[in-house]
């Protein structure tokens, strides 16, 4: 897992920027972790095991079908429309897109549907968007980035081949 | 207090659906299959517990880093492909959820941001948020395929953006009489 251990080195690295601007810098880093922690934690404790329970359910031939690496522009279409569906933060979508992973999903799907969770998330426009901004900034922030998760999708399928360990992984 | 309420039906909303999984892997599956799911999951948190930790106290680190809102000048109607530019980077360094996010739009438009620009922030934030990243994507899904999302995702703000300028719809900020 080098992965990890950059991400242990950068954050590390990043606190010790932290600290030179001096110490109540570094402890307002702290406290800042320390309530994120507090705040993910729970969630995450209920969303792993959803993730591996959903996991047993879904029928592996929706992700490797469907969602599968060759499922071309209809399987991003799905996924984007799909990932638009899904409700809820971080802590719900990426499990979900795990298991998608897990079960033999594509990558560039994945995007597309991640992008689709992100930029269309109907959920968040009836909960924040229309009540803070109003009805017309959600109709022109949604015209304006209803082709982007199919986009996306294209872009990643289009870089894929810079991306070994992803193919390797199926 | 009502963004308390909202957090805690969602882990209630998620234990549900946990639950209800649960029982339908074990009439459907039998014991052994919510065994083996409940093996995978207590793997997945130890597996992912050390980089979500480094994640949150790099994003906690780097909030104190990076200044947002002072850029909003350079966000008007005026300022072109670099403002949409600014506008999806400043989204990328906005950490937090929608409940800090949605206000935000209203502080750059009140601070001269036009539609295209706080767009463009919308959509970086939601798709690009370096908070997210760290703490969600790299840990649960790897840095490989974090790195190929980001990159598929980084000229989104952008490509709004420019489309919002374009739109027939007008939009002005809640609380502005003349709109």
């Amino acid at each position: 897992m080098t992965g990890r251990l950059i991400l242990i080195a950068m954050a590390l690295a990043c606190f010790g920027f932290a600290l030179r601007r001096g110490i109540p810098t570094g402890q307002r880093a702290l406290r800042e972790t320390r309530d994120n922690l507090i705040r993910i934690m729970p969630m995450m404790l209920v969303a792993m095991p959803m993730a591996t329970f959903l996991a047993e359910l879904v029928p592996s031939d929706i992700a490797s079908g469907w969602l599968g690496p060759d499922s071309g522009i209809s399987g991003l279409l799905v996924a984007s429309f799909a990932g638009g569906l899904i409700p809820g933060g971080p802590y719900a979508s990426f499990p979900l897109v795990l298991t998608f992973l897990k079960a033999g999903a594509g990558p560039a799907q994945m995007v597309a549907l991640i992008t689709g969770w992100a930029v269309l998330a109907f959920h968040r426009v009836v909960m924040w968007e229309v009540p803070v901004l109003g009805f017309r900034f959600a109709l022109v922030r949604t015209l304006s980035s209803i082709a982007l998760p199919l986009l996306a999708g294209l872009i990643a399928e289009a870089l894929l081949p810079l991306f070994p360990h992803l193919l390797a992984g199926r | 207090m009502l963004a308390l309420a909202r957090r805690h039906s969602t882990l209630l909303g998620l234990s549900v659906i946990t639950v209800v999984a649960a029982v339908l892997v074990f009439v459907l599956k039998g014991q052994g299959a919510v065994e083996h799911a409940w093996g995978a999951s207590i793997d997945l948190i130890l597996g992912i517990l050390p980089s979500m930790l480094a994640g949150m106290l790099m994003a906690g680190s780097l909030r104190q880093l990076v200044p947002t809102g002072a850029l909003a000048k350079w966000m008007g109607a005026e300022s072109g492909w670099k403002g949409l530019v600014i506008a999806s980077a400043v989204g990328i360094a906005t950490p937090g959820g929608p409940m800090a996010a949605f206000p935000m739009v209203l502080v750059l438009s009140g601070a001269g941001a036009d539609i295209g620009c706080v767009i463009a922030f919308i959509v970086s934030w939601g798709l690009n948020g370096f908070n997210r990243i760290l703490v969600w994507e790299v840990p649960l899904l790897g840095p490989d395929f974090a790195l190929l999302r980001f990159i598929s995702g980084l000229p989104m703000g952008f490509i709004a953006g420019w489309l919002s300028r374009r739109m027939p719809v007008k939009w002005a900020p809640p609380g502005d009489l003349s709109a």
